[in-house]
């Protein structure tokens, strides 16, 4: 069920979505989402128009969040900013930040080239190259495990069960932190479901849409589109543990793009938490939880906020006895997936996340939860906190 | 999917406020929201009525009140609820640090961007007129390429009308923003949330302005719901300051919904955004879910009572069609001029009201919906806000006004 057509003119100018655009609070260099989304797009159906303050959108989410009338502004940029890639090509940078994929695959395939990857990432950060090819040096990029999830399900002995679901892991919980999936493999075999993994998943596109691949990530749309339909026509569930990639894989493929089953795939694609709250509801969750003793802040990332279906983490992780849990409604982290990696955009996306970080720092908490991989990032960076995502502590929970 | 006493629908002023409400009475509370709601942009005072269907002012709004048609919102909810209803909204921003001013037997008038005057009720402390009376001399303020204000206009315009007729200067402060995209008063809001962009203001008005004086400014008084930026300038120009009522995008309101969503984050509701209700589960004339339809699938949200606040046709809650209107979620009748011809009024400036805007979902004194013949269409469905039948807000002044009162009653019925 399609809510929208990427039509600018249901945009009445009313502004709420520049009162809540985390980039245009920082910067001034960014015309806003009202006037280079839906206004633009009018001039843009007649006319070539480049405008050079798109590069500033994050695609965070915002402004469809804010929007009355239901446009997909930042899904309007994202098409633009393909568009502006037609005549022009791409840097090092732009492909690097891309195609994480590529590059972690690359990575595994040398013998310790993790190990040798992440020296070289903390080499160049340190001797500044980064910030030579256009990557933010001050901030690590997220260096990658030593095993990747995939090799790790693999040896992994899991409980047969009759119930089945099947895992996307993405690429960050793939290469970067494995240790999320086998937390919600965990989870789930407590909850006397079996995880499948389908390893023929290819990542969802959401940093190519990002950084103008736009054909490109439709090409992994439509790989992943045949997948998700073949085990949806087995009756599994697919399960998704990070945010953007849900978001892509449900509806940023229908905004942009025109591929058959990506709807009903759609239908049958849940967020790991929410899967579990589910659960709950129709009194099937496992609830054997021990006590957590400690007092938590919650970051609900962008890209869940805009997937309507409210913060299912933040209602799991109140199951748990002793655990004390706050929504920290601070707005964006500011990191908004490859946008804060970018070495011209650091200092906006730690300028959007201060009000986050302050929050963080006031309430002294040291354990920051969010489902995001890239916000965890984030926090950690710049509230110098531990994160986890919400399974973590849910796995805790049970085994304690 | 989860139960909660109360779902609210809509996330703008009727339903934080029904929300708000329901909370403090111990029920257990979600929202459901799609958009921001105009509060973020809007003008963040509460016109409670301050016109009769003549155009003429009333003395004060508790005045207005004894007036109102039948039919009105205003007499379904009853001259009590409308003041407990503003002994409420008082009480919460006064408890939040940051509290608004007024009352009912008071017609508190404010200027504007355009150097008018308008009826208001209940207003922040910035725009609070009383200082006005202290003095005779005013700087109308403003702000190197900030879009749509024009303090000279403020000013010329001001001093033709009672209670005005002061000495005016026009006093231009720099907020030195280079390049960059057009100048709303966010931005200059923002600038005055730092520490550096209140020095230089600081500085600036130092240099062109008297103390003893008002200062009119634009709502630039900073982001938050609190009145640091108003009591470090005051205090540092000595001045007094007033804030005007301006075009959107307006701080305002934007402080007044972030002030909203910081207390009901405190009282354990629970905001869902994006959440697209398309239709609504009736047995036997109770709504047991209303479901809402997402990218991906529906999903069912179930509780004992609903407020329906999603706003009229501008915000949804009402759709107009070929020839009628229609409330798209459940389906109620929705009044309206029996030809679309007669919807409208082509004469827009005469004192007459418009027909469109009266437009909407009748009700019983307990703000439920009623069928064609007048009998309850739903026992647990509660309208608040835009979509009530009988008002047109625009023309008598009752903006947030029928939203507080309305979001009020109906959380106190559920």
């Amino acid at each position: 069920m399609k809510i929208q057509h990427n039509n600018p003119d249901s945009c009445t100018a009313c502004t709420a979505c520049i009162a809540q655009c985390p980039v245009t609070a920082v910067t001034r260099k960014f015309r806003g989402p009202k006037m280079v989304g839906p206004a633009l797009e009018r001039m843009r159906l007649s006319q070539e128009d480049t405008e050079p303050s798109l590069e500033y959108c994050s695609n965070c989410k915002n402004c469809d969040i804010a929007c009355p009338s239901g446009v997909p502004i930042s899904t309007l940029n994202m098409l633009a900013r393909a568009k502006s890639f037609k005549n022009r090509s791409h840097s090092l940078r732009d492909d690097m930040l891309a195609h994480g994929e590529k590059m972690a695959k690359l990575a595994e395939k040398i013998p310790g080239g993790a190990f040798l990857a992440n020296l070289g990432m903390n080499l160049g950060g340190s001797l500044g190259l980064m910030n030579l090819a256009g990557i933010a040096g001050e901030r690590p990029l997220p260096s990658y495990a030593a095993e990747s999830f995939l090799r790790q399900f693999k040896k992994f002995k899991q409980q047969s069960c009759p119930d089945k679901v099947v895992f996307y892991p993405g690429c960050f919980i793939n290469y970067n932190d494995p240790q999320v999936g086998m937390d919600f493999v965990a989870v789930m075999q407590a909850n006397g479901y079996e995880v499948i993994v389908e390893e023929d998943f290819v990542c969802c596109g959401s940093p190519m849409v990002a950084t103008g691949y736009l054909d490109e990530a439709g090409e992994q749309a439509r790989t992943n589109t045949e997948l998700l339909k073949k085990w949806r026509q087995q009756g599994y569930p697919v399960i998704t543990c990070c945010t953007s990639c849900g978001l892509m894989l449900k509806q940023e493929y229908q905004e942009l793009y025109d591929i058959e089953g990506m709807a009903e795939n759609a239908r049958n694609l849940y967020d790991g938490c929410e899967f579990l709250l589910l659960l709950a509801d129709k009194g099937k969750l496992n609830t054997h939880f021990a006590a957590l003793e400690e007092k938590v802040l919650y970051h609900a990332p962008c890209h869940l906020r805009a997937q309507g279906f409210g913060l299912p983490a933040l209602d799991l992780l109140e199951l748990i006895p002793g655990l004390r849990v706050e929504n920290a409604g601070a707005g964006c982290c500011g990191i908004a997936g490859n946008y804060g990696f970018k070495a011209d955009k650091y200092d906006i996306s730690m300028a959007i996340g201060e009000k986050l970080f302050q929050r963080i720092k006031d309430s002294g908490v040291d354990t920051v939860v969010s489902d995001c991989g890239t916000c965890r990032l984030q926090i950690a960076h710049g509230a110098k906190v531990e994160t986890v995502h919400p399974l973590t502590l849910l796995r805790r929970a049970y085994e304690r | 999917m989860r139960q909660s006493d109360v779902i609210v629908i809509g996330g703008g002023f009727a339903g934080l406020t029904a929300a708000a409400v329901a909370a403090k009475r111990g029920k257990t509370v979600t929202v459901l929201s799609k958009g921001v709601g105009t509060l973020t942009i809007s003008g963040g005072t509460i016109d409670l009525l301050g016109c009769g269907s003549d155009g003429r002012p009333f003395a004060s709004p508790a005045a207005g009140l004894a007036l109102v048609d039948p039919d009105h919102p205003y007499s379904k909810i009853g001259k009590e609820a409308v003041q407990a209803a503003v002994d409420f909204f008082l009480d919460l921003c006064e408890t939040a640090g940051f509290p608004y001013r007024g009352n009912l037997q008071e017609m508190k008038w404010i200027p504007t961007a355009a150097g008018t005057i308008k009826p208001t009720c209940l207003v922040p402390k910035t725009m609070d007129t009383a200082p006005l009376a202290e003095t005779d001399m005013v700087y109308a303020v403003g702000f190197h390429c900030l879009k749509d204000y024009y303090p000279h206009i403020v000013a010329k315009n001001l001093q033709k009308l009672p209670g005005y007729d002061k000495t005016y200067h026009i006093a231009m402060v720099d907020p030195r923003f280079t390049a960059g995209r057009d100048v709303s008063a966010l931005d200059i809001a923002r600038w005055l949330d730092t520490e550096s962009g209140r020095q230089d203001c600081i500085e600036q008005l130092r240099n062109t302005v008297k103390p003893g004086a008002v200062l009119l400014l634009p709502p630039v008084l900073g982001t938050r719901p609190d009145y640091q930026v108003l009591q470090e300038l005051e205090q540092a120009v000595r001045c007094r300051i007033i804030e005007t009522v301006a075009l959107p995008p307006a701080m305002t309101g934007f402080r007044l919904r972030n002030l909203l969503l910081d207390h009901l984050k405190s009282a354990g509701v629970r905001i869902v955004e994006q959440a697209f209700v398309a239709k609504a589960i009736v047995e036997n004339g109770r709504c047991l879910a209303v479901v809402t339809q997402n990218s991906d699938r529906e999903r069912s949200y179930s509780a004992q009572a609903f407020i329906l606040a999603n706003g009229g046709f501008y915000g949804g809650g009402l759709l107009a069609e070929p020839g009628k209107a229609v409330e798209p979620i459940f389906h109620l009748p929705v009044k309206a001029p029996a030809s679309q011809t007669q919807w409208s009024n082509p004469r827009l400036f005469s004192r007459e009201q418009q027909p469109f805007a009266k437009i909407g979902i009748a009700v019983d004194s307990t703000l439920r919906p009623l069928a064609e013949n007048g009998s309850l269409a739903l026992e647990n469905v509660y309208i608040a806000g835009r979509s009530l039948a009988g008002y047109d807000f625009c023309f008598e002044k009752s903006g947030n006004g029928v939203a507080l009162a309305s979001g009020y009653q109906a959380a106190m019925m559920v």
